[in-house]
Protein backbone atom coordinates (compact mmCIF):
# COMPACT_ATOMS: atom_id res chain seq x y z
CA UNK A 1 0.00 0.00 0.00
CA UNK A 2 1.49 3.24 -1.11
CA UNK A 3 0.53 6.84 -1.03
CA UNK A 4 -1.81 7.97 -3.76
CA UNK A 5 -3.30 11.33 -4.46
CA UNK A 6 -6.73 12.94 -4.51
CA UNK A 7 -8.09 14.53 -7.62
CA UNK A 8 -10.98 15.93 -9.53
CA UNK A 9 -12.28 14.85 -12.91
CA UNK A 10 -12.21 17.83 -15.23
CA UNK A 11 -13.57 16.12 -18.32
CA UNK A 12 -12.70 14.16 -21.39
CA UNK A 13 -11.15 15.10 -24.69
CA UNK A 14 -8.73 13.59 -27.15
CA UNK A 15 -5.11 14.22 -27.93
CA UNK A 16 -2.85 13.04 -30.72
CA UNK A 17 0.40 11.26 -30.10
CA UNK A 18 3.40 12.11 -32.24
CA UNK A 19 2.79 9.09 -34.45
CA UNK A 20 -0.71 10.32 -35.14
CA UNK A 21 -2.68 7.90 -32.98
CA UNK A 22 -5.62 9.54 -31.34
CA UNK A 23 -5.90 8.90 -27.61
CA UNK A 24 -9.13 9.43 -25.67
CA UNK A 25 -8.10 11.07 -22.41
CA UNK A 26 -9.69 12.07 -19.17
CA UNK A 27 -8.09 15.11 -17.65
CA UNK A 28 -7.80 14.89 -13.88
CA UNK A 29 -6.63 17.63 -11.60
CA UNK A 30 -4.55 15.71 -9.06
CA UNK A 31 -3.59 17.76 -6.05
CA UNK A 32 -2.06 19.82 -4.68
CA UNK A 33 -3.09 18.00 -1.53
CA UNK A 34 -2.19 18.82 2.06
CA UNK A 35 -1.29 16.15 4.58
CA UNK A 36 -3.79 16.77 7.36
CA UNK A 37 -2.86 13.96 9.70
CA UNK A 38 -0.50 11.04 10.05
CA UNK A 39 -1.68 7.87 11.70
CA UNK A 40 0.81 5.61 13.42
CA UNK A 41 0.47 2.06 14.63
CA UNK A 42 2.10 2.85 17.98
CA UNK A 43 1.83 6.06 19.96
CA UNK A 44 5.61 6.23 20.38
CA UNK A 45 6.08 6.65 16.67
CA UNK A 46 4.24 9.93 16.61
CA UNK A 47 6.49 12.93 16.36
CA UNK A 48 6.86 15.18 19.40
CA UNK A 49 3.85 17.32 20.09
CA UNK A 50 1.42 14.75 18.88
CA UNK A 51 1.79 12.55 21.88
CA UNK A 52 -0.95 14.12 23.92
CA UNK A 53 -4.55 14.64 23.14
CA UNK A 54 -6.77 16.94 25.13
CA UNK A 55 -10.25 16.01 26.09
CA UNK A 56 -13.00 18.31 27.24
CA UNK A 57 -15.25 16.58 29.76
CA UNK A 58 -17.62 19.48 30.17
CA UNK A 59 -18.09 21.87 33.07
CA UNK A 60 -17.52 19.43 35.92
CA UNK A 61 -15.00 17.14 34.33
CA UNK A 62 -12.78 19.90 33.12
CA UNK A 63 -10.10 19.57 30.51
CA UNK A 64 -7.81 16.60 30.70
CA UNK A 65 -4.66 15.88 28.85
CA UNK A 66 -3.69 12.31 28.41
CA UNK A 67 -1.21 10.37 26.38
CA UNK A 68 -2.35 9.94 22.85
CA UNK A 69 -3.45 6.46 22.08
CA UNK A 70 -2.09 4.63 19.09
CA UNK A 71 -4.04 4.73 15.87
CA UNK A 72 -3.32 1.05 15.34
CA UNK A 73 -2.38 1.42 11.70
CA UNK A 74 -0.26 3.54 9.41
CA UNK A 75 -2.01 6.03 7.20
CA UNK A 76 -1.72 9.44 5.64
CA UNK A 77 -4.76 11.66 5.61
CA UNK A 78 -4.90 13.98 2.63
CA UNK A 79 -7.12 16.99 2.05
CA UNK A 80 -7.89 18.35 -1.39
CA UNK A 81 -9.70 21.41 -2.72
CA UNK A 82 -9.99 24.40 -0.42
CA UNK A 83 -13.21 25.21 1.32
CA UNK A 84 -13.79 28.58 2.98
CA UNK A 85 -13.87 28.60 6.77
CA UNK A 86 -17.43 29.94 6.88
CA UNK A 87 -18.81 26.69 5.48
CA UNK A 88 -16.50 24.45 7.50
CA UNK A 89 -17.50 23.19 10.90
CA UNK A 90 -15.36 23.98 13.90
CA UNK A 91 -14.20 20.44 14.45
CA UNK A 92 -12.73 20.35 10.98
CA UNK A 93 -11.22 23.82 11.27
CA UNK A 94 -9.49 22.71 14.48
CA UNK A 95 -8.30 19.51 12.88
CA UNK A 96 -6.92 21.30 9.84
CA UNK A 97 -5.24 23.96 11.95
CA UNK A 98 -2.84 21.33 13.25
CA UNK A 99 -1.63 20.93 9.70
CA UNK A 100 -1.40 24.67 9.24
CA UNK A 101 -4.43 24.87 6.98
CA UNK A 102 -6.84 27.74 7.29
CA UNK A 103 -10.40 26.76 6.57
CA UNK A 104 -11.44 23.39 5.29
CA UNK A 105 -10.87 20.89 2.57
CA UNK A 106 -13.70 19.59 0.44
CA UNK A 107 -12.32 16.11 -0.05
CA UNK A 108 -10.50 14.33 2.75
CA UNK A 109 -9.37 10.74 2.47
CA UNK A 110 -6.87 8.41 4.08
CA UNK A 111 -4.29 6.26 2.39
CA UNK A 112 -3.25 3.16 4.34
CA UNK A 113 0.48 2.54 4.44
CA UNK A 114 2.57 -0.55 5.08
CA UNK A 115 5.16 1.23 7.20
CA UNK A 116 5.52 4.47 9.09
CA UNK A 117 5.06 7.31 6.60
CA UNK A 118 7.88 9.80 6.25
CA UNK A 119 5.52 12.71 5.70
CA UNK A 120 4.24 14.96 8.43
CA UNK A 121 1.11 17.00 8.80
CA UNK A 122 1.25 20.15 6.72
CA UNK A 123 3.31 18.64 3.91
CA UNK A 124 2.21 19.09 0.34
CA UNK A 125 1.52 16.17 -1.96
CA UNK A 126 1.59 17.12 -5.60
CA UNK A 127 1.15 15.26 -8.83
CA UNK A 128 4.92 14.73 -8.81
CA UNK A 129 4.41 11.53 -6.82
CA UNK A 130 3.02 9.96 -9.99
CA UNK A 131 6.26 10.64 -11.83
CA UNK A 132 7.60 7.40 -13.23
CA UNK A 133 4.27 5.66 -12.67
CA UNK A 134 2.75 4.23 -15.82
CA UNK A 135 -0.61 3.02 -14.60
CA UNK A 136 -3.02 4.07 -11.88
CA UNK A 137 -6.19 2.76 -10.32
CA UNK A 138 -8.86 5.39 -10.06
CA UNK A 139 -11.75 5.25 -7.62
CA UNK A 140 -14.74 7.52 -7.80
CA UNK A 141 -18.48 7.73 -7.33
CA UNK A 142 -20.42 6.78 -10.44
CA UNK A 143 -23.17 8.87 -11.95
CA UNK A 144 -26.58 8.20 -10.48
CA UNK A 145 -29.05 6.43 -12.76
CA UNK A 146 -31.95 6.36 -10.35
CA UNK A 147 -34.22 3.34 -10.43
CA UNK A 148 -32.93 1.29 -13.35
CA UNK A 149 -34.17 -1.88 -14.99
CA UNK A 150 -32.23 -5.10 -15.33
CA UNK A 151 -30.97 -4.31 -18.82
CA UNK A 152 -29.18 -1.15 -17.77
CA UNK A 153 -28.27 -2.33 -14.29
CA UNK A 154 -27.16 -5.93 -14.84
CA UNK A 155 -26.52 -6.08 -18.58
CA UNK A 156 -29.48 -8.39 -19.19
CA UNK A 157 -30.51 -8.95 -22.78
CA UNK A 158 -33.63 -7.54 -24.30
CA UNK A 159 -36.44 -9.86 -25.18
CA UNK A 160 -37.46 -10.09 -28.84
CA UNK A 161 -39.13 -7.06 -30.32
CA UNK A 162 -41.53 -9.19 -32.32
CA UNK A 163 -42.32 -12.89 -32.88
CA UNK A 164 -45.42 -12.61 -30.78
CA UNK A 165 -43.80 -10.87 -27.83
CA UNK A 166 -46.39 -8.89 -25.99
CA UNK A 167 -45.38 -6.10 -23.64
CA UNK A 168 -42.33 -8.00 -22.37
CA UNK A 169 -39.45 -6.35 -24.15
CA UNK A 170 -37.37 -5.06 -21.28
CA UNK A 171 -38.70 -7.09 -18.38
CA UNK A 172 -36.39 -9.21 -16.29
CA UNK A 173 -38.02 -12.56 -17.07
CA UNK A 174 -38.19 -15.52 -14.76
CA UNK A 175 -36.60 -15.29 -11.31
CA UNK A 176 -36.39 -18.95 -10.35
CA UNK A 177 -38.41 -22.02 -9.47
CA UNK A 178 -41.41 -22.11 -7.19
CA UNK A 179 -42.87 -24.00 -4.27
CA UNK A 180 -41.07 -27.00 -2.82
CA UNK A 181 -37.74 -26.64 -4.63
CA UNK A 182 -37.06 -23.05 -3.81
CA UNK A 183 -37.55 -20.97 -0.76
CA UNK A 184 -38.76 -17.88 -2.50
CA UNK A 185 -36.55 -15.64 -4.61
CA UNK A 186 -32.93 -16.79 -4.70
CA UNK A 187 -30.60 -14.64 -2.64
CA UNK A 188 -28.65 -12.12 -4.69
CA UNK A 189 -30.97 -12.42 -7.67
CA UNK A 190 -30.30 -9.45 -9.91
CA UNK A 191 -33.34 -7.33 -10.38
CA UNK A 192 -34.30 -3.77 -11.09
CA UNK A 193 -33.40 -1.23 -8.45
CA UNK A 194 -31.32 1.77 -7.65
CA UNK A 195 -28.25 2.02 -9.84
CA UNK A 196 -25.28 4.34 -9.72
CA UNK A 197 -23.79 6.53 -6.98
CA UNK A 198 -21.53 3.61 -6.08
CA UNK A 199 -17.85 3.71 -5.40
CA UNK A 200 -16.19 2.10 -8.38
CA UNK A 201 -12.49 1.54 -9.02
CA UNK A 202 -11.16 1.42 -12.56
CA UNK A 203 -7.90 -0.48 -12.60
CA UNK A 204 -4.80 0.11 -14.64
CA UNK A 205 -5.47 3.31 -16.47
CA UNK A 206 -2.50 4.43 -18.49
CA UNK A 207 -0.97 7.80 -17.68
CA UNK A 208 -0.58 9.48 -21.03
CA UNK A 209 0.88 12.73 -19.79
CA UNK A 210 1.71 14.55 -16.58
CA UNK A 211 1.52 18.29 -16.19
CA UNK A 212 3.38 19.13 -13.01
CA UNK A 213 2.90 22.86 -13.43
CA UNK A 214 -0.88 22.75 -13.34
CA UNK A 215 -1.12 19.45 -11.44
CA UNK A 216 -2.90 17.65 -14.24
CA UNK A 217 -2.88 13.98 -15.17
CA UNK A 218 -3.99 12.77 -18.58
CA UNK A 219 -5.44 9.28 -18.25
CA UNK A 220 -6.28 7.05 -21.15
CA UNK A 221 -9.94 6.14 -21.02
CA UNK A 222 -12.82 7.00 -18.76
CA UNK A 223 -13.06 7.36 -15.00
CA UNK A 224 -16.17 7.01 -12.82
CA UNK A 225 -18.44 9.90 -12.08
CA UNK A 226 -19.44 13.24 -13.49
CA UNK A 227 -17.16 16.13 -14.32
CA UNK A 228 -15.85 17.90 -11.21
CA UNK A 229 -16.38 14.67 -9.25
CA UNK A 230 -13.71 13.69 -6.77
CA UNK A 231 -11.36 10.79 -7.37
CA UNK A 232 -8.73 8.74 -5.60
CA UNK A 233 -5.66 7.91 -7.63
CA UNK A 234 -3.46 5.03 -6.58
CA UNK A 235 -0.53 3.38 -8.19
CA UNK A 236 -1.94 0.40 -10.02
CA UNK A 237 -1.93 -2.86 -8.11
CA UNK A 238 -2.01 -4.90 -11.29
CA UNK A 239 1.39 -3.83 -12.56
CA UNK A 240 4.13 -6.36 -11.96
CA UNK A 241 6.92 -4.96 -9.86
CA UNK B 1 -11.13 30.20 -20.06
CA UNK B 2 -12.28 26.74 -19.27
CA UNK B 3 -9.22 24.61 -18.47
CA UNK B 4 -10.40 21.77 -20.68
CA UNK B 5 -10.75 24.14 -23.60
CA UNK B 6 -7.32 25.54 -22.83
CA UNK B 7 -5.78 22.06 -22.90
CA UNK B 8 -7.42 21.35 -26.23
CA UNK B 9 -6.09 24.57 -27.70
CA UNK B 10 -2.57 23.63 -26.58
CA UNK B 11 -2.77 20.33 -28.40
CA UNK B 12 -4.36 21.75 -31.51
CA UNK B 13 -2.43 22.83 -34.57
CA UNK B 14 -1.81 26.55 -34.30
CA UNK B 15 -3.15 27.07 -37.77
CA UNK B 16 -5.33 24.75 -39.79
CA UNK B 17 -5.86 25.25 -43.50
CA UNK B 18 -8.97 27.20 -44.24
CA UNK B 19 -11.40 25.03 -46.12
CA UNK B 20 -15.13 24.58 -46.04
CA UNK B 21 -17.97 22.40 -47.11
CA UNK B 22 -18.23 21.87 -50.85
CA UNK B 23 -14.59 22.70 -51.48
CA UNK B 24 -12.53 20.51 -53.73
CA UNK B 25 -9.44 19.76 -51.70
CA UNK B 26 -6.20 17.82 -51.81
CA UNK B 27 -5.52 16.27 -48.42
CA UNK B 28 -1.82 15.60 -47.95
CA UNK B 29 -1.45 12.89 -45.37
CA UNK B 30 1.51 10.88 -44.16
CA UNK B 31 1.56 7.16 -44.65
CA UNK B 32 4.11 4.71 -43.45
CA UNK B 33 5.81 2.45 -45.97
CA UNK B 34 8.17 0.16 -44.17
CA UNK B 35 10.43 2.52 -42.27
CA UNK B 36 9.86 5.46 -44.54
CA UNK B 37 7.10 7.97 -44.44
CA UNK B 38 5.74 9.63 -47.48
CA UNK B 39 2.93 11.93 -48.32
CA UNK B 40 -0.09 10.66 -50.14
CA UNK B 41 -2.72 12.91 -51.59
CA UNK B 42 -6.42 12.27 -51.37
CA UNK B 43 -8.34 14.68 -53.52
CA UNK B 44 -12.07 14.98 -53.26
CA UNK B 45 -14.96 17.09 -52.10
CA UNK B 46 -15.53 18.05 -48.48
CA UNK B 47 -19.05 16.84 -47.78
CA UNK B 48 -19.18 17.34 -44.00
CA UNK B 49 -17.28 18.90 -41.14
CA UNK B 50 -18.08 17.61 -37.70
CA UNK B 51 -16.88 18.25 -34.19
CA UNK B 52 -15.37 21.23 -32.43
CA UNK B 53 -11.87 22.05 -31.35
CA UNK B 54 -9.39 19.21 -31.48
CA UNK B 55 -12.15 16.74 -32.32
CA UNK B 56 -12.89 18.43 -35.65
CA UNK B 57 -13.05 15.98 -38.55
CA UNK B 58 -13.70 16.48 -42.25
CA UNK B 59 -15.39 13.95 -44.50
CA UNK B 60 -13.92 13.95 -47.98
CA UNK B 61 -15.56 12.11 -50.88
CA UNK B 62 -14.15 11.20 -54.23
CA UNK B 63 -14.94 8.79 -57.01
CA UNK B 64 -12.46 6.00 -57.65
CA UNK B 65 -13.20 4.08 -60.85
CA UNK B 66 -16.92 4.54 -60.54
CA UNK B 67 -17.04 3.77 -56.84
CA UNK B 68 -17.57 6.46 -54.21
CA UNK B 69 -14.88 6.59 -51.55
CA UNK B 70 -15.20 8.64 -48.39
CA UNK B 71 -12.45 9.24 -45.89
CA UNK B 72 -12.69 10.95 -42.56
CA UNK B 73 -9.70 13.11 -41.66
CA UNK B 74 -9.12 14.48 -38.17
CA UNK B 75 -8.12 18.02 -39.00
CA UNK B 76 -5.69 18.35 -36.09
CA UNK B 77 -3.97 15.02 -36.56
CA UNK B 78 -0.20 15.34 -37.02
CA UNK B 79 -0.52 12.92 -39.92
CA UNK B 80 -2.44 15.47 -41.94
CA UNK B 81 0.40 17.45 -43.46
CA UNK B 82 -1.63 19.90 -45.46
CA UNK B 83 -5.00 20.56 -47.02
CA UNK B 84 -4.88 22.46 -50.30
CA UNK B 85 -8.06 23.98 -51.61
CA UNK B 86 -8.35 23.43 -55.35
CA UNK B 87 -11.65 25.17 -55.75
CA UNK B 88 -14.11 26.67 -53.35
CA UNK B 89 -17.61 25.38 -53.62
CA UNK B 90 -20.88 27.23 -53.44
CA UNK B 91 -23.26 25.17 -51.39
CA UNK B 92 -26.47 25.83 -49.52
CA UNK B 93 -26.27 23.22 -46.81
CA UNK B 94 -23.80 22.04 -44.18
CA UNK B 95 -23.86 18.34 -45.02
CA UNK B 96 -23.69 17.29 -48.66
CA UNK B 97 -24.82 13.72 -48.17
CA UNK B 98 -27.24 14.09 -51.06
CA UNK B 99 -24.39 13.77 -53.54
CA UNK B 100 -24.02 10.14 -52.54
CA UNK B 101 -27.19 9.44 -54.49
CA UNK B 102 -26.06 11.36 -57.55
CA UNK B 103 -23.82 10.32 -60.37
CA UNK B 104 -21.65 11.95 -63.00
CA UNK B 105 -22.31 15.53 -63.87
CA UNK B 106 -24.96 15.91 -61.21
CA UNK B 107 -22.36 15.66 -58.46
CA UNK B 108 -20.63 18.83 -59.58
CA UNK B 109 -20.69 21.70 -57.15
CA UNK B 110 -20.81 25.25 -58.36
CA UNK B 111 -17.60 27.11 -57.69
CA UNK B 112 -17.77 29.92 -55.22
CA UNK B 113 -16.65 33.18 -56.79
CA UNK B 114 -15.45 35.28 -53.96
CA UNK B 115 -18.59 35.63 -51.90
CA UNK B 116 -18.30 34.50 -48.29
CA UNK B 117 -19.32 30.91 -48.05
CA UNK B 118 -21.69 31.25 -45.16
CA UNK B 119 -22.74 34.83 -44.55
CA UNK B 120 -22.33 35.55 -40.88
CA UNK B 121 -25.50 36.28 -38.98
CA UNK B 122 -26.74 39.83 -39.11
CA UNK B 123 -25.92 40.31 -35.46
CA UNK B 124 -22.21 39.73 -35.90
CA UNK B 125 -22.24 41.98 -38.94
CA UNK B 126 -23.51 44.84 -36.86
CA UNK B 127 -20.93 44.08 -34.21
CA UNK B 128 -18.09 44.48 -36.67
CA UNK B 129 -18.97 47.26 -39.11
CA UNK B 130 -15.31 47.86 -39.87
CA UNK B 131 -15.20 44.74 -41.98
CA UNK B 132 -17.61 46.06 -44.60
Amino acid sequence: MTLGILGKKLGMTQIFKDDGTCVPVTIVQAGPCKVLQIKMAAAVEHPEGHRTSSMNRGKKGGKATRPRSADGYYAVQLGFDDKPARVTNKAQIGHNKKAGVDGGKRFVREFRMDSAPQLKAGDDVTVGILEGVNHVDVAGITKGRGWAGTIKRHNFSCQPASHGNSLNHRTGGGIGRTNSISKGVPKGKSMAGHYGVDRVTVQKLEIVKLDTVRNLVYLRGAVPGHNNGYLLLNKSTKVKR
Amino acid sequence: MNILHQIEVEHMKPKVPDFGIGDRVDVHYLIKEGDKERIQIFSGTVIAIQGRGIRRVAKVRRMVSGEGVERIFPVHSPRIADVKVREKGKVRRAKLYYIRDLEGKATRIKPNMGKPRFPRSTRSKKAAPAAT
